[in-house]
């Protein structure tokens, strides 16, 4: 069975990478297993990650590949389905590829496949993108890409708002009407998740005739695996987690209840589009670069193009970031880890190594990546005006939910559980009691 | 016919039809036989070896209310699809079944959407419909109509109306291509007879033309219960399970979940419902055939 299988899905692979123009080798690299030497093979996604690291390799095997005698060969797989054609050379027990892509998100079901990295130096990186990459106490993958959330927001807008009598007073009553509660317009660093709400309801046209954009905000409600991390962030935020202390499914709460409310009373009252529903990351990106909505909780990747004049001309120099209300944000890396399967596991080691030290990550910066370093996002702020939000962001405010085999898993089956009830579609008490089943199951 | 030369036309055909049995065996048989055989097994990511589960897998699988719903969905889905096109392609077939100025444009321009990948028309639909910079709710909102199409409650219609505009151009055609054979002595007896428009239809074109009929409604069908990229890439599945197909049920059960044995039993079950369906749309033709020859 094994064999069959095995046989089966390299086949299956590697006509798909023949197809995409990226042959696959019949080993894991020229060099013999454990020699140091030779070729190795790496995969990534395309997109910044994937040019980020086309320069990082090109340097490595222009200069250092060449004292270590090790030359890397990256193949791009595509972004939607870099994981699944992993996870069939995973099955197969390949040895296709050396180094692998995996993320804080499904290292652990990928662990079985994986060898540690025990002896690499990780102290480089931000401490919570090293525990987020750890299974069991084993170190099975390095940081590449750190991602997280912020608030980013329009400037121009909410500095009015703060600033005029007039609008305050305006505000007030829109949030005590909105939330229940009375409210000052504050700075967005001071917003805690009622405040979003409130200035939501007071920058949607439906709710205040004035409002200069047609909805407050977007959300990102789509059943998406990645849109359960930006909904954890109101969970954080409000104090709860996925699980208790002793590591038993803890989602059928009152923090998980208010942190349902929150996304249903905006989408229900219509402080975001009706189209949200289906919202990930790019729409919530066309959402702010058209000025229709005044903010947004979004991944940090996004700012730079929002204030770039060229891509998004009507909001560009207008737009600011601020950390998430609730003050917590998600933090996810994008990692690099090594094939238990390989046969050339010394060579690729080298090469890892070589990743794991802040010239590589310098480099992978410079390029458009952003690196789990902090000292490197300090020094190279001025690549990138949210290098220094990252870096103090994640210091402060970042938080990792737990790692397990079937933590994939647990973000789609949560997405899929919550997103009728993020648009209060559904009963959020039914909601979490099944979501809250569903996760439990699969932390045994 | 000699004996010699019966026995050679004999291997000719065998000959002649090797490599599409070869092709056959290797990139059909073995992935169906493997895909078979996986089903018995709980194969996992998580594991390293696979333990025989016996029938295990089916039992999750027809006790998992998100199959069910799935199964459920797409039932609905594909019946629906497939007979508005089927009744859409058979109207634009006999509209189109004439000398008219411009019918190579207009035919050329019906069957692009079946030339084009239904990925990536699922990504063209994206940003067309969407709310904030799509062409297709700007033009709406410039005459009065706001609506939100991708709200909960408009997009299981939206995505209906979006598979038909894909579709509708392939049982077109197979309709289009039935009716260019279509005996016109027969069209002509019943203008003499004094049959109208409808008459002619209901009792003369509809009959001789059930077996392509029946072939178009078919091969769509079995088509639509498969149907994955074009919701995958609008709504994966959502909101909830509300969209889920049973190809995207088997999809993210097999590589959002690892669980290859249940995605494995997943689609031996699509395959055991859809297989009968051939032989039998095969004899169905056969047989009409066999009544007008």
């Amino acid at each position: 069975m094994g064999k069959h299988l095995r046989i089966a899905g390299a086949v299956l692979v590697s006509s798909t990478l023949a197809i995409a123009g990226c042959s696959p080798s019949t080993g894991g690299g020229t060099g013999s297993a454990g020699s140091g030497t030779g070729t190795v093979k790496m995969v990534l996604w395309p997109g910044p990650e994937g040019d980020a690291m086309s320069k990082v390799v090109a340097q490595y095997n222009a200069g250092k590949g060449k004292s270590d005698g090790v030359k890397v060969e990256m193949t791009l797989l595509s972004r939607q389905d870099t994981y699944s054609k992993e996870a069939t050379l995973m099955a197969a027990k390949s040895s296709d590829q050396d180094i692998y892509f995996v993320a804080s998100y499904n290292v652990g079901q990928f662990a079985a496949s994986l060898d540690p990295l025990s002896e690499i130096d990780a102290s480089n990186y931000f401490p919570v993108a090293v525990d987020g990459l750890k299974y069991q106490g084993k170190q099975y993958a390095l940081p590449l890409d750190v991602s997280n959330h912020f608030l980013l927001y329009r400037k121009d807008l909410i500095n009015a708002l703060v600033n005029d009598p007039a609008q305050k007073s305006a505000y007030e009553g829109i949030a005590l009407k909105a939330t229940g509660e009375k409210r000052d317009p504050k700075p967005p660093a001071q917003w805690d998740w009622t405040d979003y709400e409130a200035m939501a309801a007071y920058f949607s046209a439906g709710t205040n005739p004035k409002s200069p954009t047609q909805y407050g905000t977007i959300l990102q409600t789509k059943n998406l695996l990645y849109n359960t991390m930006v909904w954890d962030d109101v969970l954080w935020g409000m104090g709860g987690s996925w699980t208790t202390p002793d590591g038993k499914a803890n989602l059928a709460t009152p923090e998980a209840e208010k942190a349902i409310k929150v996304y249903a009373d905006i989408y229900k009252n219509g402080w975001t589009s009706p189209d949200s529903s289906q919202a990930e990351f790019p729409e919530t990106q066309a959402a702010l670069k058209s000025g229709k909505a005044a903010f947004a909780v979004q991944w940090s990747a996004g700012f730079a193009e929002l204030n770039d004049k060229t891509k998004s001309p009507d909001v560009a120099g207008k737009m600011a970031i601020a950390p998430v209300p609730g003050q917590k944000t998600h933090v996810h890396a994008l990692a690099v880890a090594l094939n238990k399967y390989s046969t050339n596991k010394a060579a690729a080691k080298k090469f890892l190594s070589y990743l794991a030290k802040p010239e590589a990550m310098t480099v992978y910066a410079e390029a458009g990546g952003i690196p789990a370093m902090p000292k490197v996002l300090q020094q190279k702020a001025n690549v990138n005006p949210a290098f220094l939000m990252i870096a103090q962001s994640i210091d402060k405010y970042g938080y990792a939910e737990p790692v397990f085999p079937k933590a994939f898993q647990a973000y789609s089956k949560l997405a899929e559980d919550l997103s009728g009830a993020w648009l209060g579609t559904t009963d959020a008490n039914t909601a979490l009691k099944t979501a809250n089943e569903d996760l439990q199951g699969l932390l045994k | 016919m000699s004996v010699q030369s019966k026995a050679g036309a004999r291997s000719a055909k065998w000959v002649l039809g090797a490599p599409l049995i070869l092709f056959s065996a290797v990139f059909v048989a073995v992935p169906v036989f493997q895909g078979i055989q996986t089903s018995f097994y709980a194969l996992t990511l998580q594991q390293s070896s696979a333990p025989f589960a016996g029938l295990q897998n089916y039992r999750d699988l027809f006790s998992s209310p998100d199959f069910l719903n799935a199964a459920k969905f797409t039932i609905g889905f594909a019946l629906t699809v497939t007979t508005i096109e089927t009744i859409l392609g058979f109207a634009l077939a006999m509209l189109v079944n004439r000398t008219f100025p411009g019918k190579k444009i207009f035919f050329t321009l019906l069957l692009v959407p079946i030339m084009v990948a239904p990925a990536l028309l699922g990504v063209m639909f994206r940003l067309l419909l969407n709310g904030d910079i799509g062409l297709v709710p700007a033009l709406l909102d410039k005459v009065g109509l706001h609506i939100a199409l991708f709200a909960p409650d408009s997009i299981i219609p939206l995505l209906v109306v979006l598979d038909i505009m894909q579709w509708t151009p392939f049982t077109f055609l197979i309709i289009y291509a039935g009716l260019q054979s279509f005996p016109t002595d027969v069209l002509e007896a019943a203008q003499i007879d004094g049959a109208g428009r409808v008459r002619t239809i209901t009792s003369v074109i509809l009959p001789i033309m059930k077996p392509i009929l029946f072939a178009a409604v078919f091969l769509r069908l079995i088509d639509a219960i498969r149907t994955f990229d074009v919701i995958y890439v609008l709504t994966a599945g959502g909101p909830g399970t509300k969209t889920t197909t049973l190809s995207i049920f088997i999809y993210k059960t097999a590589f959002e979940s690892g669980e290859f044995g249940l995605a494995a039993a997943g689609s031996t079950v699509i395959m055991i419902v859809l297989l009968p369906l051939i032989p039998l749309l095969v004899k169905r033709i056969a047989r009409q055939q066999g009544d007008l020859a």
